[in-house]
């Protein structure tokens, strides 16, 4: 099984919208939150496990004008850094080679 | 900062109790109906915290470990990505809940009250075998390694045991810490008052020494209100007129409490109320009233956030005191079953008052 670069949010993982539009990623399982701008809830809503970081990076490029140029390698850090902490996983691609000989 | 949504709910799960402590908060106020709900009511109620990103429920009652159905309704809690704890006098918990508890791992705290080092101390206001059950539940939560949590309500019987609690709690049975608080004229106590309430000689013993217990447990014994909170606030108040300090940030007008912000409460009928202390405050019901709309919308809600805008000059009760600046005055809830009023500052917590009848800030 290898991973993709199809990032999903982790189903356990609460979001929490604020009046702001920033929001809190809540891990009921370990307790653990952190605080996320609007850009971040925008990405956190794209991982659906579909959708490539690429396809996630080029949607908010469209979203957000004042999006960086940098955005793809800013956007990289942020997912890794939420999967680093468990919020985030990667689909899986099943490359085994079944046939039987 | 309003929150769009409450982060945390506190549920009266149950009205009933094995105990009828003599200065529970819980019974014996006119404006409660004691009367719970089904199981089936309380999990759709769950769906819909879940809709709005609560974090937290915390059940109280009541004793929560008296229903039956608890672990059907804690399922129906970590089903719907929240976390919990447990307010409870102890004495219902058993390995198998326990067990169930530890199981979920999404349990915060499950609280245990101690009144007393001793059965004499904790039995004279809980009723006889209470203190020897309350131990034997949080030596079983440890056992199950879940976090038991400690509140010790201060009141005439035990303000003089309070070292000896201390020593049962984080030496003998090695909490990490243990929380304080005072009996308050509310409920059953109001009853009782002239037995359960502290006087101004015993609230300063109390004060002094919770203050002087913290230094030597280096700062395991906490409180958000009641003698040691209150010892720490009158000396910073204190210090601040000596020296012609400016006003404290959120000095001068009804800024306690900020609960409101952040979290609400439901009583064991369904009513949707700010605060455990603020029961008669009905704002909707449950499964009946969406929650959202309650929160962001109910008048009576936003009124009681907008308490923190009254300057305490305005009042009738503080005039000419030189500790406005950097006072809050205090619980709402308080306020309210002491005058009538919950915009109105808490005479319970008025630094004046105290040393107006002889008291001194140690």
């Amino acid at each position: 099984m290898n991973r993709t670069d199809r990032p999903i949010a982790n189903p356990i993982v609460v979001l929490r919208e604020e009046f702001d539009d920033w929001a809190v990623l809540f891990n009921p399982d370990t307790a653990a939150a952190v605080g996320i701008n609007p850009v971040g809830v925008a990405i956190w809503k794209r991982m659906d496990g579909k959708r490539s970081l690429k396809e996630i990076v080029l949607e908010i490029k469209t979203s957000f004008e004042d999006a960086p140029e940098a955005a793809l390698e800013e956007i990289t850090a942020f997912v890794d850094k939420l999967a680093e902490h468990g919020y985030v996983g990667y689909e899986l691609k099943d490359d085994t080679d079944h046939r039987t000989i | 900062m309003l929150m769009r949504t409450p982060r945390t709910v506190d549920i009266e799960i149950t009205a009933r109790c094995n105990l009828r402590c003599r200065y529970c908060y819980f019974f014996n106020n006119p404006a409660v109906v004691y009367r719970d709900l089904p199981a089936d009511e309380w999990l759709k109620f769950f769906d819909e915290l879940e809709s709005l990103g609560v974090m937290n429920v915390t059940m109280a009652g009541g004793e929560p470990f008296i229903r039956d159905d608890l672990p059907a309704l804690l399922e129906g809690l970590v089903r719907n990505r929240m976390r919990f704890s447990l307010l409870s006098n102890g004495a219902l918990i058993d390995d198998e809940i326990a067990a169930f508890i530890a199981s979920t791992r999404r349990c915060e705290y499950v609280q245990v009250s101690v009144d007393g080092s001793c059965a004499q101390t904790h039995d004279s206001c809980r009723g006889k075998g209470s203190f020897d059950r309350a131990i034997r539940g949080i030596r079983t939560l440890q056992r199950h390694r879940v976090n038991a949590a400690v509140r010790v309500t201060i009141h005439r019987n035990n303000v003089n045991d309070l070292e000896n609690i201390a020593h049962l709690l984080l030496e003998e049975l090695d909490l990490p810490g243990f929380s304080t608080n005072s009996a308050g004229y509310l409920g059953t106590c109001r009853l009782n008052a002239a037995d359960v309430l502290l006087n101004r000689q015993e609230r300063q013993v109390a004060m002094a020494t919770l203050l002087r217990l913290t230094q030597k447990y280096n700062g395991r014994i906490s409180a958000s209100a009641g003698p040691l909170s209150e010892g720490r606030m009158w000396r910073r108040m204190q210090e601040a007129w000596a020296q012609g300090a400016p006003a404290f940030p959120n000095g001068g007008r009804l800024t306690a409490c900020g609960c409101p912000s952040s979290k609400i409460a439901v009583r064991a009928d369904g009513a949707i109320v700010p605060c455990n202390m603020l029961a008669h405050m009905e704002l909707g019901r449950i499964n009946q009233d969406r929650l959202l709309e309650v929160w962001q919308h109910s008048s009576a809600l936003n009124q009681l956030r907008r308490r923190h805008t009254t300057p305490l000059t305005e009042f009738e009760f503080c005039a000419g005191c030189s500790y406005t600046p950097y006072c809050t005055g205090n619980c709402p809830g308080l306020a309210y079953t002491l005058t009538g009023k919950v915009d109105h500052p808490s005479p319970d917590a008025c630094l004046r008052r105290f040393l107006e009848e002889g008291g001194t800030i140690v």
